[in-house]
């Protein structure tokens, strides 16, 4: 009974759309995920140094409503900025998601710096951490556990970044793609684009984040 | 007997020095003294207490020795080189197995790694947690976290041991067996001790000298020497006549 489901559904499935180029999908996809993952690298090298630096810094207070108001800037209103600059090209794509998910990165690692127990600070300091090795071996691993979840929600913003960004300047990626495929209405082939995206934010979430996450919250049990 | 202690008559050779020590906090709104004209020494080698209400400022104090918070006025002559501390809360890094833990200080000083590891692996065999010594601190107990935060005290060499309430989160059995150890590592290295401590009994069994501190703002009110004989009998009368006495000085604080 159950296989009779099964190979049902398969066959409706392949119907539905056998339409789709498939080819065509996976290059998209592709694309969009590499401008993400390179988006991603950027944004949390970029943002965990600078909440390393700022939150050493005796200038965090002074620094953090700053961030603040560029944080709340509507990272869209800016993208005639980003092609003004960059062009269509895969750059202003990257370095437009990079805008985007580095705001939640550092600002969930300054916030666990800043609010890191008093007597953690103090026995870091008794034992010596001081200058750079302060940031290397007290602030980098005390704020671990908020670059996983900033990164989570970078992430999540970042999909809409780069897709974003693809649909309103047509450069070729999953945006383009289902821009293309349908405007006015849904598609199989923007229905198979979204599948896919489902199927890869479901795959990296269970591989990599809540392995990490399962992990951070184990070993930084109070 | 307890007798009060004129501290202008024991600066000398001392290893720690206050002198009529004020600090305050401020906010925005307000200014308030936390602590008021603090004035005592501690000697090179004694164990010292410190008791007094919550509010007294007794960890405030501990900050402002160690140059973590500023003070507003008076002096402080600092004759040590190498301050440890053990914290009520422990402070251990979570991300760090106990080993790691204890090492923490003398990785930061640029001991090389065989050699640190060696040295922490003798303090954690010291404070009985040598099988313990790839757990990280949520796998621990309290007593064995606070036994780790002593090795890791310990590992650096200090000439002076801040203790900021070390027993206060451990059960009767658990601190019991711990303070005799602190006694044992105390007779062995000859450090200097000065223990932020709430409970009486432990402050006469431990010290040399005990401060009493009232609060509103903090401000020492007697300072006290222990001169029972070592080591001391927690079930002998004399100990129990010291107890008594400190028992009326701290109510008369608060």
């Amino acid at each position: 009974m159950g296989g009779i489901l099964a190979a049902t559904l398969l066959l409706a499935a392949s119907g539905y759309f056998s339409g789709v180029s498939w080819l065509a999908l996976s290059d998209a996809v592709l694309r969009t995920t590499y401008r993400l993952a390179l988006a991603y690298g950027i944004a949390l090298v970029l943002g965990v140094s600078l909440a390393l630096v700022v939150g050493w810094s005796p200038f965090t207070d002074l620094l953090f409503p700053f961030f603040d108001i560029l944080q709340n800037l509507p990272s869209f209103a800016l993208i005639p900025l980003f092609i003004y600059f960059f062009g269509f090209t895969d750059l202003m794509i990257i370095l437009f998601a990079v805008s985007s998910i580095v705001w939640p990165i550092l600002f969930s690692v300054l916030t666990a710096i800043k609010s890191a127990h008093t007597d953690l600070n103090d026995a870091a300091s008794i034992f010596g951490a001081r200058g750079i090795r302060r940031i290397l071996y007290y602030l980098a691993p005390l704020s671990y556990p908020a670059m996983l979840t900033g990164s989570i929600v970078g992430i999540a913003i970042g999909w809409e970044s780069v897709i974003g960004s693809e649909i309103i300047s047509s450069v070729s990626g999953f945006g383009a793609f289902i821009k293309g495929a349908d405007v006015t209405g849904i598609s199989q082939a923007a229905v198979a684009g979204m599948l896919a995206i489902l199927v890869i934010v479901f795959i990296v979430n269970r591989l990599v984040w809540a392995p990490l996450l399962a992990g951070s919250s184990k070993r930084y049990a109070e | 007997m307890l007798n009060d202690t004129n501290h202008s008559n024991t600066s000398s050779g001392a290893l720690l020095v206050l002198s009529r020590v004020s600090a305050r906090f401020v906010d925005d709104k307000k200014s308030v003294y936390v602590l008021k004209d603090i004035t005592f020494s501690v000697p090179a080698g004694a164990f010292v207490s410190i008791i007094g209400p919550s509010g007294a400022g007794k960890s405030t104090l501990m900050r402002i020795i160690l140059g973590f918070m500023p003070h507003e006025s008076g002096t402080i002559v600092r004759n040590f080189k190498r301050p440890a501390m053990v914290f009520q809360n422990y402070a251990l890094f979570p991300w760090l197995s106990a080993i790691d833990n204890v090492a923490f200080g003398l990785k930061m000083a640029g001991v090389p790694k065989a050699e640190r590891e060696h040295l922490a692996r003798e303090k954690l065999k010291e404070v009985g947690l040598a099988h313990l010594e790839n757990h990280y601190p949520a796998a621990l107990s309290g007593g064995q976290r606070q036994r780790v935060g002593l090795a890791r005290a310990l590992a650096i060499s200090p000439d002076l041991l801040i203790m900021d309430e070390p027993f206060s989160n451990l059960d009767t059995i658990t601190s019991e067996a711990l303070k005799q150890d602190l006694l044992e590592i105390w007779r062995q290295y000859g450090i200097t001790i000065l223990m932020v401590n709430h409970l009486i009994p432990d402050a006469i069994e431990l010290s040399d000298e005990i401060i009493v501190m009232g609060t509103h703002p903090g401000h020492i009110e007697k300072t006290l020497t222990v001169d029972l004989p070592r080591p001391r009998d927690t079930r002998d009368a004399r100990f129990f006549k010291q107890v008594d006495a400190l028992i009326e000085v701290v109510r008369t604080v608060s």
